[in-house]
Protein backbone atom coordinates (compact mmCIF):
# COMPACT_ATOMS: atom_id res chain seq x y z
CA UNK A 1 0.00 0.00 0.00
CA UNK A 2 2.79 2.68 1.26
CA UNK A 3 4.81 1.47 -1.67
CA UNK A 4 1.98 2.02 -4.11
CA UNK A 5 1.23 5.42 -2.74
CA UNK A 6 5.36 6.41 -3.17
CA UNK A 7 5.05 5.02 -6.79
CA UNK A 8 2.15 7.41 -7.55
CA UNK A 9 3.80 9.95 -5.95
CA UNK A 10 6.86 9.39 -7.81
CA UNK A 11 5.21 9.26 -11.33
CA UNK A 12 3.09 12.06 -10.48
CA UNK A 13 6.37 14.21 -9.73
CA UNK A 14 8.25 12.70 -13.61
CA UNK A 15 4.87 13.68 -15.03
CA UNK A 16 4.18 17.51 -13.54
CA UNK A 17 8.66 18.48 -14.48
CA UNK A 18 8.51 16.66 -17.65
CA UNK A 19 5.37 19.24 -18.73
CA UNK A 20 6.80 22.32 -17.02
CA UNK A 21 10.03 21.40 -19.25
CA UNK A 22 8.23 21.33 -22.18
CA UNK A 23 5.98 23.58 -21.98
CA UNK A 24 8.35 26.29 -20.86
CA UNK A 25 10.45 25.57 -24.57
CA UNK A 26 7.16 25.37 -25.98
CA UNK A 27 6.14 29.07 -24.97
CA UNK A 28 9.70 30.12 -25.79
CA UNK A 29 9.17 28.87 -28.81
CA UNK A 30 6.07 30.33 -29.66
CA UNK A 31 6.64 33.94 -28.92
CA UNK A 32 9.75 33.87 -31.05
CA UNK A 33 7.52 32.55 -33.88
CA UNK A 34 4.80 34.45 -33.09
CA UNK A 35 6.57 37.75 -33.06
CA UNK A 36 9.53 36.53 -35.33
CA UNK A 37 7.80 35.91 -37.84
CA UNK A 38 6.06 38.83 -39.00
CA UNK A 39 9.81 40.27 -39.51
CA UNK A 40 10.66 36.88 -41.79
CA UNK A 41 11.02 37.91 -45.73
CA UNK A 42 13.35 36.73 -48.28
CA UNK A 43 14.10 40.27 -48.36
CA UNK A 44 14.82 40.57 -44.26
CA UNK A 45 17.35 37.09 -44.70
CA UNK A 46 19.32 38.68 -47.91
CA UNK A 47 19.80 42.11 -47.25
CA UNK A 48 21.95 44.07 -44.85
CA UNK A 49 20.35 46.09 -42.40
CA UNK A 50 19.94 49.67 -42.25
CA UNK A 51 18.88 52.84 -40.28
CA UNK A 52 20.23 50.50 -36.86
CA UNK A 53 18.28 47.63 -38.10
CA UNK A 54 14.83 49.42 -38.36
CA UNK A 55 15.04 48.37 -42.06
CA UNK A 56 16.45 45.78 -44.51
CA UNK A 57 17.54 42.52 -43.22
CA UNK A 58 20.25 40.24 -41.36
CA UNK A 59 22.53 38.82 -44.13
CA UNK A 60 25.86 40.20 -42.66
CA UNK A 61 24.37 39.13 -39.08
CA UNK A 62 23.81 35.88 -39.85
CA UNK A 63 27.08 35.43 -41.81
CA UNK A 64 28.99 37.06 -39.36
CA UNK A 65 27.67 34.39 -36.85
CA UNK A 66 28.62 31.59 -39.18
CA UNK A 67 32.13 33.08 -39.53
CA UNK A 68 32.50 32.61 -36.03
CA UNK A 69 31.16 29.17 -35.27
CA UNK A 70 32.85 27.79 -38.36
CA UNK A 71 36.37 29.38 -37.87
CA UNK A 72 35.98 28.25 -33.83
CA UNK A 73 35.17 24.87 -35.29
CA UNK A 74 37.97 24.66 -37.47
CA UNK A 75 40.43 25.65 -34.25
CA UNK A 76 38.70 23.20 -31.63
CA UNK A 77 37.86 20.03 -34.06
CA UNK A 78 42.09 18.91 -34.60
CA UNK A 79 42.39 19.86 -30.52
CA UNK A 80 39.76 18.16 -29.58
CA UNK A 81 41.04 14.96 -31.60
CA UNK A 82 44.32 15.02 -30.71
CA UNK A 83 43.42 14.79 -27.44
CA UNK A 84 40.83 12.52 -27.58
CA UNK A 85 42.91 9.87 -29.02
CA UNK A 86 45.78 10.88 -26.42
CA UNK A 87 43.18 10.31 -23.55
CA UNK A 88 41.96 7.12 -25.13
CA UNK A 89 45.18 5.67 -26.58
CA UNK A 90 47.93 6.53 -25.05
CA UNK A 91 47.56 8.49 -21.45
CA UNK A 92 47.99 5.49 -18.63
CA UNK A 93 44.66 4.15 -17.06
CA UNK A 94 45.85 5.82 -13.53
CA UNK A 95 46.04 9.17 -14.94
CA UNK A 96 42.56 9.18 -17.56
CA UNK A 97 40.35 10.23 -14.11
CA UNK A 98 42.71 13.09 -13.97
CA UNK A 99 41.79 14.45 -17.38
CA UNK A 100 38.34 13.49 -17.52
CA UNK A 101 38.22 16.17 -14.00
CA UNK A 102 39.92 18.75 -15.94
CA UNK A 103 38.30 18.35 -18.77
CA UNK A 104 34.94 19.20 -16.86
CA UNK A 105 36.81 22.09 -14.94
CA UNK A 106 37.31 23.85 -18.24
CA UNK A 107 33.42 23.05 -19.08
CA UNK A 108 32.48 24.57 -16.20
CA UNK A 109 34.22 28.12 -16.24
CA UNK A 110 31.41 30.62 -16.98
CA UNK A 111 31.82 31.84 -20.67
CA UNK A 112 32.20 35.71 -19.59
CA UNK A 113 35.83 34.45 -18.20
CA UNK A 114 36.76 32.76 -21.81
CA UNK A 115 35.92 36.19 -23.04
CA UNK A 116 37.65 38.28 -20.93
CA UNK A 117 40.48 35.78 -20.72
CA UNK A 118 40.71 35.40 -24.85
CA UNK A 119 40.57 38.91 -24.94
CA UNK A 120 43.58 39.89 -22.89
CA UNK A 121 45.77 37.10 -24.84
CA UNK A 122 44.34 36.93 -28.26
CA UNK A 123 42.97 40.75 -28.47
CA UNK A 124 45.63 42.55 -26.46
CA UNK A 125 48.98 40.32 -26.22
CA UNK A 126 48.70 39.00 -29.93
CA UNK A 127 47.30 42.14 -30.63
CA UNK A 128 44.24 40.86 -33.05
CA UNK A 129 42.04 43.62 -31.40
CA UNK A 130 38.34 43.54 -31.44
CA UNK A 131 38.21 41.13 -34.18
CA UNK A 132 36.34 37.78 -35.54
CA UNK A 133 39.58 35.99 -35.10
CA UNK A 134 39.59 36.97 -31.56
CA UNK A 135 36.05 35.83 -30.99
CA UNK A 136 36.78 32.27 -32.81
CA UNK A 137 39.70 31.66 -30.70
CA UNK A 138 36.91 32.25 -27.66
CA UNK A 139 34.29 30.33 -29.10
CA UNK A 140 36.94 27.25 -30.16
CA UNK A 141 38.21 27.24 -26.14
CA UNK A 142 34.41 27.36 -25.52
CA UNK A 143 33.40 24.87 -27.04
CA UNK A 144 36.24 22.55 -26.59
CA UNK A 145 35.41 20.42 -23.53
CA UNK A 146 32.12 19.79 -25.25
CA UNK A 147 33.70 18.58 -28.52
CA UNK A 148 36.42 16.47 -27.07
CA UNK A 149 33.88 14.79 -24.50
CA UNK A 150 31.72 13.82 -27.59
CA UNK A 151 34.84 12.56 -29.66
CA UNK A 152 35.93 10.70 -26.68
CA UNK A 153 32.88 8.64 -25.93
CA UNK A 154 32.04 8.09 -29.98
CA UNK A 155 36.32 6.57 -29.94
CA UNK A 156 35.30 4.18 -26.38
CA UNK A 157 32.26 3.28 -28.45
CA UNK A 158 33.80 1.48 -30.89
CA UNK A 159 33.75 -2.43 -30.91
CA UNK A 160 36.66 -3.58 -28.92
CA UNK A 161 36.60 -6.31 -31.76
CA UNK A 162 37.36 -3.92 -34.35
CA UNK A 163 40.36 -2.94 -32.43
CA UNK A 164 41.55 -6.17 -32.27
CA UNK A 165 41.15 -6.79 -35.87
CA UNK A 166 43.33 -3.95 -36.44
CA UNK A 167 45.87 -4.79 -34.49
CA UNK A 168 45.73 -8.51 -35.02
CA UNK A 169 46.93 -7.49 -38.51
CA UNK A 170 50.16 -5.53 -37.20
CA UNK A 171 49.14 -2.16 -37.36
CA UNK A 172 50.60 0.39 -34.80
CA UNK A 173 48.78 2.05 -32.71
CA UNK A 174 49.32 5.08 -35.32
CA UNK A 175 48.09 3.03 -37.83
CA UNK A 176 45.45 1.76 -35.46
CA UNK A 177 44.26 5.49 -35.11
CA UNK A 178 44.78 6.20 -38.89
CA UNK A 179 42.58 2.86 -40.75
CA UNK A 180 39.90 1.78 -37.65
CA UNK A 181 39.34 5.26 -34.64
CA UNK A 182 38.89 7.35 -36.65
CA UNK A 183 36.78 5.94 -39.58
CA UNK A 184 35.07 3.88 -36.99
CA UNK A 185 33.88 7.25 -34.66
CA UNK A 186 33.35 9.93 -37.52
CA UNK A 187 29.95 10.30 -36.96
CA UNK A 188 30.32 10.67 -33.20
CA UNK A 189 33.06 13.24 -33.99
CA UNK A 190 31.10 15.12 -36.30
CA UNK A 191 27.74 14.97 -33.72
CA UNK A 192 29.82 16.40 -30.93
CA UNK A 193 31.53 18.96 -33.13
CA UNK A 194 27.75 20.08 -34.17
CA UNK A 195 26.46 19.86 -30.84
CA UNK A 196 29.33 22.23 -29.76
CA UNK A 197 28.91 24.67 -32.57
CA UNK A 198 25.42 24.85 -31.30
CA UNK A 199 26.18 25.83 -28.25
CA UNK A 200 28.76 28.48 -29.70
CA UNK A 201 26.16 30.01 -32.05
CA UNK A 202 24.02 31.22 -28.85
CA UNK A 203 26.71 32.62 -27.20
CA UNK A 204 26.22 36.24 -26.51
CA UNK A 205 28.77 37.30 -23.77
CA UNK A 206 31.94 36.11 -24.40
CA UNK A 207 31.84 37.35 -28.19
CA UNK A 208 29.76 40.80 -27.79
CA UNK A 209 32.39 43.12 -27.52
CA UNK A 210 36.02 40.81 -28.04
CA UNK A 211 34.57 40.46 -31.91
CA UNK A 212 31.56 42.03 -32.70
CA UNK A 213 30.51 45.33 -33.62
CA UNK A 214 26.45 46.52 -34.06
CA UNK A 215 26.43 48.46 -37.22
CA UNK A 216 28.79 49.87 -39.82
CA UNK A 217 30.68 46.40 -40.79
CA UNK A 218 30.30 43.80 -43.95
CA UNK A 219 31.92 40.85 -44.10
CA UNK A 220 36.03 41.11 -42.91
CA UNK A 221 38.45 41.69 -44.90
CA UNK A 222 41.29 40.26 -42.57
CA UNK A 223 41.84 38.72 -39.56
CA UNK A 224 41.98 42.07 -37.27
CA UNK A 225 38.09 42.99 -38.24
CA UNK A 226 34.78 42.68 -36.34
CA UNK A 227 32.10 40.95 -37.36
CA UNK A 228 28.37 41.89 -36.88
CA UNK A 229 26.40 38.73 -35.58
CA UNK A 230 22.96 37.76 -34.65
CA UNK A 231 23.42 37.41 -31.19
CA UNK A 232 25.03 41.37 -30.84
CA UNK A 233 22.32 42.50 -33.15
CA UNK A 234 19.12 40.66 -31.61
CA UNK A 235 20.81 42.01 -28.02
CA UNK A 236 21.29 45.83 -29.26
CA UNK A 237 18.48 46.08 -30.65
CA UNK A 238 15.97 44.85 -27.78
CA UNK A 239 18.02 47.28 -25.43
CA UNK A 240 17.58 50.34 -27.36
CA UNK A 241 14.50 49.92 -30.00
CA UNK A 242 11.74 52.14 -28.96
CA UNK A 243 10.88 51.73 -33.27
CA UNK A 244 8.23 48.76 -33.29
CA UNK A 245 9.91 47.75 -36.38
CA UNK A 246 13.29 47.29 -34.76
CA UNK A 247 11.62 45.06 -32.18
CA UNK A 248 9.98 43.11 -35.02
CA UNK A 249 13.20 43.06 -36.61
CA UNK A 250 14.94 41.79 -33.18
CA UNK A 251 12.16 39.14 -33.11
CA UNK A 252 12.98 37.89 -36.70
CA UNK A 253 16.73 37.57 -36.12
CA UNK A 254 15.78 35.76 -33.07
CA UNK A 255 14.19 33.12 -34.99
CA UNK A 256 16.76 33.03 -37.51
CA UNK A 257 18.92 32.05 -34.59
CA UNK A 258 17.01 29.63 -33.13
CA UNK A 259 16.16 28.12 -36.07
CA UNK A 260 19.74 27.66 -36.96
CA UNK A 261 20.76 26.22 -33.87
CA UNK A 262 17.83 23.69 -33.57
CA UNK A 263 18.97 22.78 -37.39
CA UNK A 264 22.85 21.72 -36.16
CA UNK A 265 20.96 19.69 -32.75
CA UNK A 266 18.75 18.14 -35.29
CA UNK A 267 21.43 17.10 -37.54
CA UNK A 268 23.74 15.58 -34.62
CA UNK A 269 20.99 13.94 -33.64
CA UNK A 270 20.05 12.50 -36.73
CA UNK A 271 23.68 11.36 -37.39
CA UNK A 272 23.63 9.85 -33.74
CA UNK A 273 20.76 7.88 -35.11
CA UNK A 274 22.38 6.11 -38.15
CA UNK A 275 25.42 5.43 -35.59
CA UNK A 276 23.23 3.40 -33.79
CA UNK A 277 21.02 1.53 -36.28
CA UNK A 278 24.37 1.04 -37.96
CA UNK A 279 26.16 -0.67 -34.34
CA UNK A 280 22.86 -2.84 -34.56
CA UNK A 281 23.66 -4.63 -37.20
CA UNK B 1 63.61 -30.26 -36.36
CA UNK B 2 63.58 -26.45 -33.85
CA UNK B 3 59.98 -25.81 -32.77
CA UNK B 4 58.33 -22.27 -33.64
CA UNK B 5 57.19 -21.43 -30.26
CA UNK B 6 58.62 -22.62 -27.11
CA UNK B 7 56.62 -21.57 -23.84
CA UNK B 8 58.58 -22.35 -21.01
CA UNK B 9 56.97 -22.37 -17.50
CA UNK B 10 54.55 -19.46 -18.65
CA UNK B 11 51.63 -18.37 -16.10
CA UNK B 12 49.45 -15.54 -16.79
CA UNK B 13 47.47 -13.41 -14.60
CA UNK B 14 44.75 -10.92 -14.76
CA UNK B 15 44.89 -9.33 -11.90
CA UNK B 16 44.54 -11.81 -8.65
CA UNK B 17 43.29 -14.92 -10.57
CA UNK B 18 46.00 -16.67 -12.27
CA UNK B 19 44.50 -18.49 -15.64
CA UNK B 20 47.70 -19.90 -16.89
CA UNK B 21 49.71 -22.24 -15.12
CA UNK B 22 53.18 -23.35 -15.50
CA UNK B 23 52.67 -24.34 -18.73
CA UNK B 24 55.69 -25.96 -20.97
CA UNK B 25 54.99 -26.62 -24.50
CA UNK B 26 56.86 -26.09 -27.98
CA UNK B 27 54.89 -25.90 -31.26
CA UNK B 28 55.99 -27.13 -34.13
CA UNK B 29 56.78 -25.52 -37.56
CA UNK B 30 54.67 -25.56 -40.69
CA UNK B 31 52.37 -28.42 -38.49
CA UNK B 32 48.35 -27.58 -37.34
CA UNK B 33 47.90 -27.87 -33.90
CA UNK B 34 44.83 -27.64 -32.36
CA UNK B 35 44.21 -27.05 -28.38
CA UNK B 36 41.34 -28.55 -26.76
CA UNK B 37 39.68 -28.13 -23.50
CA UNK B 38 36.18 -27.33 -21.77
CA UNK B 39 35.51 -23.78 -21.45
CA UNK B 40 37.10 -21.40 -19.40
CA UNK B 41 39.80 -23.77 -19.14
CA UNK B 42 42.46 -20.88 -20.75
CA UNK B 43 42.54 -21.84 -24.51
CA UNK B 44 41.86 -18.42 -26.00
CA UNK B 45 44.29 -17.60 -23.18
CA UNK B 46 47.49 -19.39 -24.43
CA UNK B 47 46.45 -18.59 -28.06
CA UNK B 48 46.87 -15.21 -27.75
CA UNK B 49 49.66 -15.01 -25.35
CA UNK B 50 51.70 -16.48 -28.72
CA UNK B 51 51.15 -12.54 -30.49
CA UNK B 52 50.61 -10.72 -27.51
CA UNK B 53 47.07 -9.96 -27.71
CA UNK B 54 46.80 -9.85 -23.87
CA UNK B 55 48.70 -6.97 -22.91
CA UNK B 56 45.95 -4.65 -23.20
CA UNK B 57 43.79 -6.61 -20.97
CA UNK B 58 43.77 -4.64 -17.04
CA UNK B 59 45.45 -6.35 -14.97
CA UNK B 60 47.97 -8.48 -17.41
CA UNK B 61 50.57 -10.23 -16.03
CA UNK B 62 52.99 -12.84 -17.33
CA UNK B 63 56.22 -15.20 -15.94
CA UNK B 64 57.87 -17.37 -17.77
CA UNK B 65 59.22 -17.04 -21.57
CA UNK B 66 58.18 -17.08 -24.73
CA UNK B 67 59.93 -17.93 -28.04
CA UNK B 68 59.25 -16.88 -31.21
CA UNK B 69 61.86 -18.93 -32.71
CA UNK B 70 65.01 -17.02 -31.19
CA UNK B 71 63.36 -14.12 -29.64
CA UNK B 72 62.05 -13.50 -26.60
CA UNK B 73 58.56 -12.49 -27.15
CA UNK B 74 57.80 -10.60 -23.44
CA UNK B 75 61.28 -9.19 -23.86
CA UNK B 76 60.77 -5.29 -23.60
CA UNK B 77 62.71 -4.89 -27.16
CA UNK B 78 59.96 -6.96 -28.64
CA UNK B 79 58.08 -4.60 -31.85
CA UNK B 80 54.77 -6.21 -30.91
CA UNK B 81 53.35 -4.82 -34.23
CA UNK B 82 56.05 -6.97 -36.26
CA UNK B 83 55.31 -9.34 -34.64
CA UNK B 84 52.03 -9.58 -34.95
CA UNK B 85 52.39 -9.32 -39.03
CA UNK B 86 53.92 -12.27 -38.38
CA UNK B 87 51.54 -14.34 -36.31
CA UNK B 88 48.53 -13.43 -37.49
CA UNK B 89 44.81 -14.13 -35.87
CA UNK B 90 41.40 -14.87 -36.68
CA UNK B 91 39.10 -14.53 -34.32
CA UNK B 92 35.55 -16.71 -33.02
CA UNK B 93 33.12 -14.33 -34.98
CA UNK B 94 34.34 -12.82 -37.66
CA UNK B 95 34.87 -8.85 -37.42
CA UNK B 96 34.61 -7.22 -40.85
CA UNK B 97 35.12 -3.76 -41.44
CA UNK B 98 32.26 -2.02 -42.93
CA UNK B 99 34.04 -1.66 -46.39
CA UNK B 100 33.91 -3.25 -49.74
CA UNK B 101 34.96 -7.02 -49.56
CA UNK B 102 38.21 -5.52 -51.78
CA UNK B 103 39.10 -2.89 -48.61
CA UNK B 104 38.57 -5.65 -46.52
CA UNK B 105 41.34 -8.28 -48.25
CA UNK B 106 43.57 -5.27 -48.08
CA UNK B 107 42.80 -3.59 -44.92
CA UNK B 108 45.99 -4.75 -43.89
CA UNK B 109 48.11 -4.84 -46.40
CA UNK B 110 47.05 -1.29 -47.22
CA UNK B 111 48.60 -0.06 -44.14
CA UNK B 112 51.97 -2.11 -43.92
CA UNK B 113 53.38 -2.08 -47.66
CA UNK B 114 51.29 0.94 -49.18
CA UNK B 115 54.10 1.02 -51.78
CA UNK B 116 53.40 -2.06 -53.40
CA UNK B 117 49.90 -1.17 -55.02
CA UNK B 118 50.49 -2.13 -58.40
CA UNK B 119 49.76 -5.59 -56.44
CA UNK B 120 46.96 -5.10 -54.88
CA UNK B 121 44.63 -6.57 -57.00
CA UNK B 122 46.59 -9.46 -57.39
CA UNK B 123 47.06 -9.97 -53.55
CA UNK B 124 43.34 -9.88 -53.51
CA UNK B 125 42.81 -12.80 -56.32
CA UNK B 126 45.27 -14.86 -54.75
CA UNK B 127 44.35 -14.79 -50.68
CA UNK B 128 40.22 -14.92 -52.31
CA UNK B 129 41.62 -18.10 -53.92
CA UNK B 130 43.51 -19.73 -51.27
CA UNK B 131 40.33 -19.29 -48.92
CA UNK B 132 37.88 -20.25 -51.56
CA UNK B 133 35.59 -17.55 -51.76
CA UNK B 134 36.72 -15.84 -55.74
CA UNK B 135 34.08 -17.48 -57.71
CA UNK B 136 31.66 -16.30 -54.94
CA UNK B 137 32.50 -12.82 -54.84
CA UNK B 138 34.55 -11.52 -57.77
CA UNK B 139 31.75 -10.18 -59.69
CA UNK B 140 30.86 -8.15 -56.46
CA UNK B 141 34.67 -7.23 -55.11
CA UNK B 142 33.33 -3.07 -54.70
CA UNK B 143 30.04 -4.10 -52.77
CA UNK B 144 30.06 -3.93 -49.14
CA UNK B 145 31.22 -7.06 -47.26
CA UNK B 146 28.68 -6.51 -44.73
CA UNK B 147 26.71 -8.56 -47.09
CA UNK B 148 28.08 -11.77 -47.08
CA UNK B 149 27.18 -14.68 -44.85
CA UNK B 150 28.84 -15.33 -42.13
CA UNK B 151 30.40 -18.13 -43.31
CA UNK B 152 31.93 -16.34 -46.51
CA UNK B 153 32.94 -13.43 -43.68
CA UNK B 154 34.80 -15.69 -41.75
CA UNK B 155 36.37 -17.15 -44.71
CA UNK B 156 37.25 -13.20 -45.39
CA UNK B 157 38.71 -12.84 -42.62
CA UNK B 158 41.04 -15.56 -43.24
CA UNK B 159 42.08 -14.07 -46.64
CA UNK B 160 42.71 -10.44 -45.23
CA UNK B 161 44.79 -12.40 -41.98
CA UNK B 162 46.86 -14.36 -44.91
CA UNK B 163 47.02 -11.43 -47.16
CA UNK B 164 49.56 -9.96 -44.65
CA UNK B 165 51.86 -13.10 -45.60
CA UNK B 166 52.09 -14.37 -41.91
CA UNK B 167 54.28 -17.28 -41.07
CA UNK B 168 51.74 -18.62 -38.67
CA UNK B 169 48.10 -18.43 -38.01
CA UNK B 170 46.22 -18.18 -35.28
CA UNK B 171 42.76 -19.42 -35.12
CA UNK B 172 40.17 -19.32 -31.96
CA UNK B 173 37.26 -21.41 -32.60
CA UNK B 174 36.55 -19.87 -36.42
CA UNK B 175 34.25 -22.50 -37.03
CA UNK B 176 31.61 -22.10 -33.97
CA UNK B 177 29.42 -19.74 -35.27
CA UNK B 178 29.18 -21.29 -38.87
CA UNK B 179 26.69 -23.69 -40.64
CA UNK B 180 27.95 -26.89 -41.60
CA UNK B 181 28.93 -26.10 -44.90
CA UNK B 182 31.07 -23.35 -44.01
CA UNK B 183 32.84 -25.38 -41.18
CA UNK B 184 34.02 -28.10 -43.67
CA UNK B 185 35.16 -25.42 -45.89
CA UNK B 186 37.20 -23.83 -43.49
CA UNK B 187 38.46 -27.40 -42.36
CA UNK B 188 39.56 -27.91 -45.06
CA UNK B 189 41.05 -24.71 -46.01
CA UNK B 190 43.23 -25.79 -42.67
CA UNK B 191 44.28 -28.81 -44.34
CA UNK B 192 45.38 -27.31 -47.15
CA UNK B 193 47.12 -24.47 -46.05
CA UNK B 194 49.73 -26.49 -43.55
CA UNK B 195 52.71 -26.83 -44.65
CA UNK B 196 53.46 -23.02 -45.47
CA UNK B 197 52.02 -22.03 -42.61
CA UNK B 198 51.89 -22.91 -39.03
CA UNK B 199 48.37 -22.98 -37.75
CA UNK B 200 47.30 -23.17 -34.27
CA UNK B 201 43.52 -23.56 -33.77
CA UNK B 202 41.28 -23.69 -30.60
CA UNK B 203 38.25 -25.56 -30.51
CA UNK B 204 35.74 -27.79 -28.31
CA UNK B 205 34.73 -30.04 -31.55
CA UNK B 206 36.85 -32.94 -30.97
CA UNK B 207 36.10 -34.25 -33.90
CA UNK B 208 37.33 -31.06 -35.80
CA UNK B 209 40.61 -31.75 -33.94
CA UNK B 210 40.46 -35.28 -34.60
CA UNK B 211 39.98 -34.26 -38.51
CA UNK B 212 42.60 -31.52 -39.29
CA UNK B 213 45.36 -31.36 -36.32
CA UNK B 214 48.46 -32.91 -36.48
CA UNK B 215 49.14 -32.13 -32.88
CA UNK B 216 47.21 -31.82 -29.94
CA UNK B 217 47.46 -29.65 -26.78
CA UNK B 218 44.76 -30.76 -23.99
CA UNK B 219 44.43 -28.44 -21.33
CA UNK B 220 42.47 -27.42 -18.42
CA UNK B 221 41.91 -24.82 -15.93
CA UNK B 222 44.89 -23.74 -16.97
CA UNK B 223 47.10 -26.41 -16.69
CA UNK B 224 48.51 -28.62 -19.92
CA UNK B 225 47.22 -32.11 -19.21
CA UNK B 226 48.75 -33.68 -22.44
CA UNK B 227 50.43 -32.63 -25.46
CA UNK B 228 51.15 -35.29 -28.77
CA UNK B 229 50.35 -36.10 -31.48
CA UNK B 230 47.11 -36.19 -32.73
CA UNK B 231 46.87 -39.72 -33.32
CA UNK B 232 48.07 -40.95 -29.96
CA UNK B 233 46.33 -38.40 -27.89
CA UNK B 234 42.59 -39.84 -29.66
CA UNK B 235 43.40 -43.41 -29.74
CA UNK B 236 45.47 -43.26 -26.96
CA UNK B 237 45.83 -40.51 -24.23
CA UNK B 238 48.56 -41.26 -21.30
CA UNK B 239 46.37 -39.42 -18.49
CA UNK B 240 43.25 -40.34 -17.21
CA UNK B 241 41.92 -36.96 -17.40
CA UNK B 242 42.39 -37.05 -21.11
CA UNK B 243 40.20 -39.93 -21.62
CA UNK B 244 37.64 -38.58 -18.69
CA UNK B 245 37.43 -35.45 -21.75
CA UNK B 246 37.99 -37.56 -24.40
CA UNK B 247 34.58 -39.66 -23.25
CA UNK B 248 32.28 -37.09 -21.24
CA UNK B 249 33.19 -33.65 -22.61
CA UNK B 250 34.12 -33.07 -19.12
CA UNK B 251 37.12 -32.82 -16.87
CA UNK B 252 38.25 -32.99 -13.05
CA UNK B 253 42.01 -31.16 -12.54
N1 LIG C 1 39.58 -10.07 -20.16
C1 LIG C 1 39.61 -10.90 -19.10
N2 LIG C 1 39.70 -10.42 -17.86
C2 LIG C 1 39.69 -11.24 -16.79
N3 LIG C 1 39.63 -12.57 -16.88
C3 LIG C 1 39.56 -13.11 -18.09
C4 LIG C 1 39.54 -12.31 -19.28
N4 LIG C 1 39.46 -13.13 -20.35
C5 LIG C 1 39.42 -14.37 -19.84
N5 LIG C 1 39.48 -14.37 -18.50
C6 LIG C 1 39.46 -15.55 -17.63
O1 LIG C 1 40.50 -16.42 -18.02
C7 LIG C 1 40.06 -17.75 -17.98
C8 LIG C 1 40.36 -18.43 -19.31
O2 LIG C 1 39.65 -17.79 -20.32
P1 LIG C 1 39.79 -18.20 -21.85
O3 LIG C 1 38.99 -17.23 -22.62
O4 LIG C 1 41.21 -18.35 -22.19
O5 LIG C 1 39.07 -19.63 -21.84
P2 LIG C 1 38.74 -20.56 -23.07
O6 LIG C 1 39.38 -21.85 -22.79
O7 LIG C 1 39.09 -19.89 -24.34
O8 LIG C 1 37.18 -20.72 -22.91
P3 LIG C 1 36.04 -20.78 -24.06
O9 LIG C 1 36.02 -22.17 -24.58
O10 LIG C 1 34.79 -20.46 -23.30
O11 LIG C 1 36.39 -19.77 -25.09
C9 LIG C 1 38.59 -17.73 -17.64
O12 LIG C 1 38.44 -18.12 -16.32
C10 LIG C 1 38.17 -16.32 -17.83
O13 LIG C 1 37.23 -15.98 -16.85
MG1 LIG D 1 37.95 -19.05 -25.94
Amino acid sequence: MRRDLKEVIFFSACIITTVTAISLLFIILSAILVRGLPAINLEFLTTESKEFGQNGGILYQTMGTFILIGMAGILAFPIALGSAVYQTEYLSLSLRGTADLLVYALNAVPTIIFGLFGYMFFGVFLKLGVSWLTGSFILAIMVLPTVLVSIKEAIESIPFKYLEAGLALGLTQERLVRAVIIPQSIHGMVTGLLLGLARAAGETAAIMFTATTFSGVLLPASFREPVTSLQTHILILAQEAINPRALTNAWGAALVLVALIMLMSLGSMLIRATITHEAER
Amino acid sequence: MKPLFTLKDVSLYYGESQVLKNISLTIDKGKVTSIIGPSGAGKSTILRTLNRMNDRIPGFQLSGEVFFDDENLYNNGTKVHLLRQNVGMVFQKPCIFPKSIYDNVLFGVRHLYSRRKHEFSQIVEETLKAVSLWDEVKDKLNQSALELSQGQQQRLSIARALAVEPRVLLMDEPTSSLDPTSTCAIEELVGRLSGNLTIVIVTHKLDQAKKIADDVVFICEGKLIEHGRSENIFSNPSQQQTKDYLKWHLCKC
